[in-house]
């Protein structure tokens, strides 16, 4: 099998090591977008979004990365909601 | 007019301290009390609880929380909800508190929750021991959110808020993979919010969701969880039904007036 036809598979052991390693990280996406993986969400930090991308290069090696992670904004809000 | 701060999901860890700090330093005059969805940390260890606990401490305003599964990871949930309490956190689990806001009474009902799924695409309490353990669990979260609410209604809050890590709702999950809903939440949460009754349910734990759904019942729902609401917290401001403000001001200390639920 070639590594697209295995992609899938690699897709998710990827999530299981996000999941299980120091990370921790189970509320981004990882999708087969064609021949590429796309990686998206919103993270807690720059060294979250930075970790999640080694382990992604390491675990999808060969494979082309796509991502599109952000890192959450902690600012207070500028307004509140009026619930009536 | 009650207003509720709210974020859940916020993850932090040693790494990470004084993330929300700037942001909450001014809660106090935004808000009358904090609500914190669980996800608290990023691996449920006491210390990382520790860090949670720093960033809360000292707001000037009751901070009331729930834990998520994030803060379970390390089998050291108690830990982490200890070092919280420490410094006045009250943290739920199948139980209620009383807030006394500006001589209304205000009431939260808390538990984690878990998942099962929602109405029509749910799993069941049937066949092997671990299906039905996972569908009883969540039952029994939801048993005492409902419990809980009804307490709160009894002890005449003028103002009941169900607070929660998992989803009572899909609404909320719009940008999730339908494929895993039912690791999200589950109907038995929102069934127990609008048997109990209550003017807003709060929740986190789906980061790709949205933030506004509502139970079949018409309880508005919200998920705080805070890549959803791309804000350090998100503020409600609720009206006080007429004839349920209790007499007597001034604010009592979160979790002085607790009333269980078992």
């Amino acid at each position: 099998m070639s590594a697209a036809d295995t992609a899938e598979y690699r897709i998710a052991h990827l999530r299981d090591r996000l999941a299980s390693e120091d990370i921790a990280e189970l509320g981004i996406r990882i999708e087969q977008r064609g021949t590429s993986v796309m990686l998206y969400g919103t993270v807690a930090s720059d060294d979250c979004r930075a970790e999640i991308l080694r382990i992604a290069r390491e675990e999808l090696a060969g494979l082309p990365l796509r991502e599109d992670l952000v890192v959450v904004c902690a600012d207070a809000p500028d307004h509140p909601e009026e619930l009536s | 007019m009650i207003r509720v701060a709210a974020v859940g999901d916020i993850h932090l860890g040693p790494g990470s301290a004084g993330t929300l700090r700037p942001a909450f330093e001014s809660l106090h005059e935004q808000a009358d009390l904090l609500l914190l969805a669980g996800d608290l940390t990023r691996h449920g260890t006491a210390e990382e609880g520790e860090v949670v606990a720093g960033e809360v401490a000292g707001l000037g305003i009751p901070v009331v929380a729930v834990l998520g599964n994030h803060d379970y990871q390390s089998d050291q949930e108690a830990e982490v909800a200890a070092a919280l309490d420490r410094v006045g956190v009250t943290v739920l689990e199948g139980e209620g508190t009383v807030l006394n806001i500006r001589g209304a009474r205000v009431g939260v009902a808390g538990t984690k929750g878990f998942g099962g799924g929602f109405a029509g695409r749910s799993g069941g309490e049937f066949g092997e021991p671990e299906m039905k353990d996972f569908i009883r669990y969540t039952r029994r979260c939801a048993d005492g959110l409902r419990k809980s609410l009804t307490m709160l209604a009894e002890a005449d809050c003028a103002v009941r808020i169900a607070l929660t890590h998992y989803a009572p709702v899909p609404d909320t999950l719009a940008g999730e993979p339908l494929e895993i809903y039912p690791f999200l939440g589950s109907y038995l949460l929102a069934e127990a919010v609008d048997e109990g009754g209550a003017d807003l349910a709060v929740h986190g734990h789906a980061h790709m969701g949205t933030e506004h759904g509502m139970t079949s019942e018409g309880v508005r729902v919200r998920n705080v969880a805070q890549p959803v609401i791309g804000r350090a917290f998100a503020v409600y401001h609720l009206p006080v039904h007429a004839g349920g403000a209790a007499a007597g001001g001034g604010g009592v200390k979160a979790g002085a007036d607790a009333v269980g639920a078992h």
